[in-house]
């Protein structure tokens, strides 16, 4: 952060275990400063970044998070301690306080505001960030990044390579294809857990389990029943899935009982020759007798369309296959509890690619009135005065006129037209010229106002007026709450003070620039001028309310 | 139902080169003025309206203001149109500023309908003169088959099915005129087309009966001896070409203007032409055109080979040769594709392209073997008295954009026919 | 809140939906006499069906208690002119007019005066939403407003439909307003610059809460596929 300053609550400790002394931290660009809450204690630190030569990272973890553990070469007595800060708990984390920096960093306007306010000394950190919500929302920021997925490729079909001369044939793995089976089989994940490293080695189970796929792949039911009879590690390879099995039993308890799955019979592509896929399941006979050593191609479709579709869970290093399936048996238990929704919301979030959805800055304004009521609630106050104002107007126009001389003079108007017709001619010819005159000249000098070549006076009104709104916003959200805010008074009239000065400003540009483009300028200035005139006389008329009740007042009028 | 349409352009062009007297006095009649401002390109026409109630002149400049950075090539059609059609007149000031003001007769005009309505042209014959009058509908089928048929000798005179009193001058002046439209679904009336029209009148005349004709309402009896000599001359062939019926009362006789007739000012603006599309073309080459009209039928054999012929169907194929013979009668593949994507089938219409792109390349390509000899008129010289004479010719020559060919070595030149007269007289000169 | 994108149009055919403020208790106290307003409205929707002869106008007059209809173009064909005083448009809108005015009086002999509160708040709801749907279906909504304050709701609706907010310094010149503005058919305004109104007034919103006379008068446009286009114009 190239102009921040933080200012925290922290803890000055020795070392772990010592319990800290209670005190504010406060970071600059150069240094920073750590002043204890008793002024008499005397661990206080004031340390140039340039003299910190290392650091250490603390094995706390809450310690760790703390911005640095520094060692210091310096003069003060504390340099060549090992000291560690930590920020109360509800206090920023790092990660946090990093978001804030990276946003700062890519924008350079909202530095600009940082700077102006925060540094300046007008908003503190906190009512500065309490406007940008939105750009804090970790979840929105980060989570929407595209992942890289798995293949769609059948991982089940992995075909060996047989070298033609020898009877032996060599199945290609790699971490990522490890990965995949795990997630894809349940049961070989299960079993990897069970048997690696404690009954074989890494290298046997995986020769075990290609063997088991090798048979399955000479669809030789009563082959595999013979092998799976003899070796009981390799049966589980062999068998059908159990975890998988009863998931499946359980998602077809669940599925509606009305859906007619016959209706999709036609619908396949087998008929298709080389449609892609390995194996042809119209040429599966299914022997009953040896029903569980079989695997149908559907069933290996459905599991691989679904896994695609969850995507990556574990984010480990794939190299160390035992890594892998311990994240994996953490993921699947995130999964059952109630993570399952938010698994469910990613899933949606993920068929929705980044890349081809539309840009979220709809240009269409959201059709939504949340409650009219609010707005009118909020306006009655105003509303009513003019309102008062309408109904004496038509009191006094029903005095001089009644409703009903009113619609006979509207009547006569009509009938008068219809007598005399048109009004011939329809506009004087030099009124009519003086209009044109006059809208020409309104166009020009909205032109010039849209215009690409705007002056810089107009480029300063325009840098000022971002001003304006940052202070204006601030300054709206504590009108509106001053009372559950608890905010003091000398907050109040410190952003006052801020948006007088802009006011001033304002006044400036308007009267540096040069007399052509004062109007111009000073109809771009107006608005502003407006809004904080308006928030003056709200201030205004609250703090004399509340002066007169004695007590702080909710915005409203 | 067909349409006959006055191509816009051409029949304002023909309006804009009328002598200045003639415009001004076409603009007397309020009618040609409704119809020339619709005819004008939208920016005109604000331009025209605005102007409306003002006496004076407008700058040219603070019309320009209103112009945004992408309008300018915009307002200067518009503003050149106006100008052409003596609409405006343009003012040059001392300080050379130019400005513009609304032709005097045609704004009061113009005003007057805005404040009074318009005065319908002709009062209708009562309907105690008239005998029965024939219902919208007859007129419809009177119309359409009046123009079918004459649109069938036109493109084939053998297919006519009853032979009509178009007289053979007056087929070869049409033939030539319009036959290079014909393969557009909407016949229209070209500037040629005219010409036959003309046949000695006076072509404003001709046009302000046009158009006066236009405001007549459909299917009412107008008497034929409020016309002039020259309007009774025209009407009869306005009535073989099915825009107006004639009928011979006892003792009047009065003629019935047709939809045909009524459309035509509607037709001076383009946007008018929404009609149904009906051919599918498809990549095979192969071409369905769902269309009970004999005149759809003649008009796709012009192209192509017609393989059957449904109730409402015409299956056709586009081959080389029927482009071959469609390329010896004169049309151009641009033609032809532009016939086809104009009455593209709305299902196809939609669609981009709505001809298919490898039948269109075929088309063109088929033509582009046709187009491989391009013959220019051009006059050869020889015998050059010195190489400096040559050499000057040849520099002459193709300054003139008029060079073809040289021989240096035997000092002869060709050069395109349009500037040897001025060749001959550069070369008498520098003898 | 951005102004809403506009569609592209290839010609100058235009559907003009005009609302007319009818309220009587406006025009008994306006500058400008109800009968030269109408004139000029008049003669300004002749112009639009004379510029081009697809163009289609339909008008609404909003009164005091109800609103209807009062001219359709697609339906009333006659041309011409009837007892040769003006055009036969004229007549037949004019006719219909006076039949609203006298149901609108009826209905409000009728009904009893009513609280104003109720009614500001569906009406706001109303027009809210009318200035949203036209945004969506990119209806430009063109507002002439001939009061002494600026409407703060039409002024928003044209702004966020894309459309024209003009308040006339001349009502007797307003012709030449409707016809230099508000008749610029939508495919010519994307090559030219119209009025803008600068900065949307935010305060006035809170001024706008008189239920009198608030005539607009609104126009829309068709293209071929239909899709209509409002512009809204409006005028007191």
């Amino acid at each position: 952060m190239s102009s921040g300053e933080v200012i925290k609550r922290a803890k000055y400790k020795t070392s772990v275990k010592d319990p800290g002394t209670p005190g504010v931290l406060k970071m600059t660009e150069q240094k920073f400063l750590f002043n204890p809450n008793d002024p008499s204690s005397v661990t206080k630190l004031d340390v140039e970044f340039a003299h910190i030569k290392g650091n250490a990272l603390a094995k706390s973890g809450e310690a760790a998070k703390a911005a640095s553990t520094a060692k210091v070469t310096s003069s003060t007595k504390v340099a060549s301690e090992k000291s560690a800060v930590s920020f109360p708990d509800e206090q920023l984390s790092t990660a946090e306080m990093e978001l804030r920096m990276n946003l700062l960093r890519e924008d350079s306007e909202l530095q600009k505001l940082h700077k102006q306010f925060v540094i300046g000394g007008v908003l503190t950190e906190s009512e500065f960030w309490a406007t940008r919500k939105k750009l804090l929302d970790v979840d929105n920021r980060g989570k929407l990044k595209q992942r890289v997925g798995f293949k769609s490729t059948m991982i089940l079909d992995t075909k060996p390579m047989a070298d033609g001369r020898t009877n032996k044939v060599t199945f290609n793995l790699t971490p990522e294809i490890k990965y995949q089976i795990f997630v894809l089989k349940p049961a070989v994940h299960q079993a990897f857990l069970n048997l690696v490293p404690s009954k074989m080695t890494e290298k046997d189970f995986w020769t075990k389990y290609f063997r088991a796929e090798y048979l399955h792949s000479t669809k030789n039911a009563i082959t595999v029943a013979a092998e799976a009879a003899e070796d009981e590690e390799l049966a589980i390879f062999l068998k059908e899935d159990n975890i998988l099995a009863r998931e499946a039993r359980r998602k077809i308890r669940r599925v509606d009982p009305t859906l007619d799955m016959e209706a999709d019979l036609g619908d396949d592509y087998t008929h298709l020759p080389d449609h892609g896929i390995f194996r042809d399941g119209t040429k599966e006979i299914s022997e009953t007798q040896h029903e569980q050593y079989m695997r149908t191609l559907s069933q290996d479709l459905n599991r691989q369309g679904a896994v695609v579709l969850e995507g990556r869970t574990v984010d480990v290093d794939l190299e160390d296959p035992r890594t892998v399936a311990e994240a994996l048996v953490r993921s699947r238990q995130e999964l059952d509890g109630d993570k399952t929704q938010e698994r469910l919301d990613r899933l949606s979030r993920m068929t929705d690619i980044e890349d081809l959805r539309e840009p979220l800055d709809h240009p269409f304004a959201p059709l939504c009135i949340k409650d009219p009521r609010d707005y009118f609630d909020a306006q009655q106050a105003n509303a009513l005065k003019t309102l008062d104002d309408a109904r004496n107007k038509m009191e006094q126009t029903k005095r001089n006129l009644s409703i009903d001389e009113a619609y006979g003079s509207l009547r006569d108007s009509i009938s008068k037209i219809k007598t005399m017709g048109l009004s011939d001619p329809i506009v004087k010819p030099e009124v009519a010229l003086s209009v044109l005159n006059g809208l020409t000249q309104n166009i020009s000098s909205s032109k010039f106002q849209l215009g690409k070549n705007s002056r810089e006076s107009i480029l300063d009104a325009l840098d000022v007026h971002t001003g304006i709104t940052e202070t204006f916003l601030v300054f709206i959200s504590y009108y509106y709450n001053i009372s559950s805010h608890k905010v003091d008074d000398v907050q109040v009239s410190r952003l006052k003070d801020a948006m007088s000065q802009t006011y001033r400003q304002l006044e400036e540009i308007k009267e540096s620039v040069q007399s052509d483009f004062r109007h111009k300028v000073s109809l771009l200035v107006r608005p502003m001028h407006q809004a904080l005139d308006a928030a003056f006389q709200h201030y205004d008329a609250d703090q004399q309310k509340r002066s007169s009740k004695g007590e702080p007042l909710n915005g409203f009028v | 139902m067909p349409q006959v349409r006055i191509i816009a352009k051409n029949f304002m062009d023909m309006v804009a080169s009328l002598p200045a007297m003639k415009l001004d006095n076409l603009y007397s009649n309020a009618f040609i003025c409704e119809a020339i401002l619709r005819s004008l390109p939208p920016l005109a026409k604000k331009y025209v309206l605005q102007m409306l109630c003002i006496d004076g002149p407008i700058s040219a400049k603070s019309m320009q203001e209103w112009v945004l950075a992408d309008g300018a090539s915009k307002h200067k059609v518009a503003v050149d149109r106006l100008l052409q059609l003596r609409i405006f007149t343009e003012t040059v000031d001392r300080k050379r500023e130019t400005s513009y003001r609304l032709n005097p007769v045609f704004q009061s005009n113009l005003q007057k309908l805005l404040v009074s309505g318009e005065v319908l042209p002709g009062e209708p014959l009562p309907s105690s003169i008239t005998a029965r009058l024939p219902s919208l509908e007859e007129l419809d089928v009177f119309a359409i088959e009046q123009w079918e048929c004459f649109m069938l000798q036109l493109i084939n005179s053998s297919q006519a099915e009853r032979p009509s009193n178009i007289s053979s001058s007056t087929m070869k002046v049409f033939q030539r005129g319009l036959l290079t439209q014909r393969d557009k679904e909407a016949p229209r009336l070209t500037e040629s087309g005219f010409q036959f029209l003309d046949r000695g009148v006076d072509p404003a005349d001709l046009i302000s009966f046009l158009l006066e004709l236009s405001f007549h309402v459909t299917g009412e009896a107008y008497n034929i001896s409020s016309l002039t000599d020259i309007q009774r001359e025209t009407i009869k062939d306005l009535a073989d070409l099915g825009l107006v019926k004639l009928q011979q009362g006892r003792k009047e006789s009065w003629f019935i203007p047709s939809k045909l007739a009524t459309n035509l000012s509607m037709s001076l603006t383009d946007s008018s032409s929404r009609k149904q599309g009906f051919v599918v073309v498809e990549t095979n080459f192969r071409m369905y055109a769902y269309s009970t009209s004999k005149l759809h039928c003649e008009i796709l054999r012009l192209f192509s080979r017609i393989e059957y012929q449904l109730p409402n169907l015409i299956v056709a194929a586009i081959t080389k040769e029927s482009l071959y013979n469609a390329f010896e009668n004169g049309i151009t593949a641009e033609q032809i594709i532009s016939f086809l994507q104009q009455n593209a089938h709305p299902r196809v219409a939609e669609r981009i392209p709505s001809v298919p792109e490898n039948v269109t390349d075929q088309m063109r390509l088929w033509e582009a073997d046709l187009n491989r000899v391009e013959m220019i008129p051009a006059h050869c010289y020889d015998e050059f008295p010195s190489r400096e004479v040559f050499e000057g010719a040849c520099e002459f020559a193709r300054e003139g954009n008029g060079f073809l060919w040289e021989d240096s070595k035997k000092m002869r030149l060709i050069v395109k026919a349009e500037i040897h007269k001025n060749m001959r007289e550069y070369l008498s000169r520098s003898k | 809140m951005a102004s809403a994108p506009s569609k592209l149009y290839a010609d100058d055919v235009s559907l003009l939906m005009v609302l007319l403020d009818t309220n009587p208790l406006f025009w008994s106290t306006s500058s400008l006499p109800f009968s030269n307003f109408l004139s000029h409205v008049l003669s300004f929707l002749n112009s639009i069906l004379l510029l081009n002869q697809l163009n289609q106008v339909a008008v609404i007059a909003t009164g005091y208690n109800s609103c209807d209809y009062i001219f359709d173009s697609s339906v009333s064909t006659s041309r011409g002119l009837e007892n040769g005083r003006m055009p036969a448009l004229c007549s037949n809108l004019l006719q219909k007019l006076e039949e609203f005015v006298v149901r609108d009086e009826q209905l409000c002999k009728e009904g009893s005066e009513n609280g104003l509160a109720s009614s500001l708040l569906s009406g706001y709801v109303a027009i809210m939403n009318a200035i949203f749907s036209a945004q969506r279906s990119m209806v430009p909504i063109d507002s002439c407003y001939l009061g002494s304050n600026n409407s703060a709701f039409l002024q928003q609706a044209s702004y966020i439909t894309g459309g024209v907010y003009l308040k006339p310094q001349q009502p007797d010149g307003l012709f030449q307003y409707l016809s230099t503005v508000f008749a610029t058919d939508l495919h010519s305004r994307t090559f030219l610059q119209l009025p803008k109104s600068v900065g949307v007034d935010f305060r006035a919103s809170k001024e706008d809460s008189r239920k009198d006379g608030r005539p607009l008068e609104s126009r829309r446009k068709d293209s071929r596929k239909n899709d209509p286009n409002i512009q809204l114009a409006s005028s007191v």
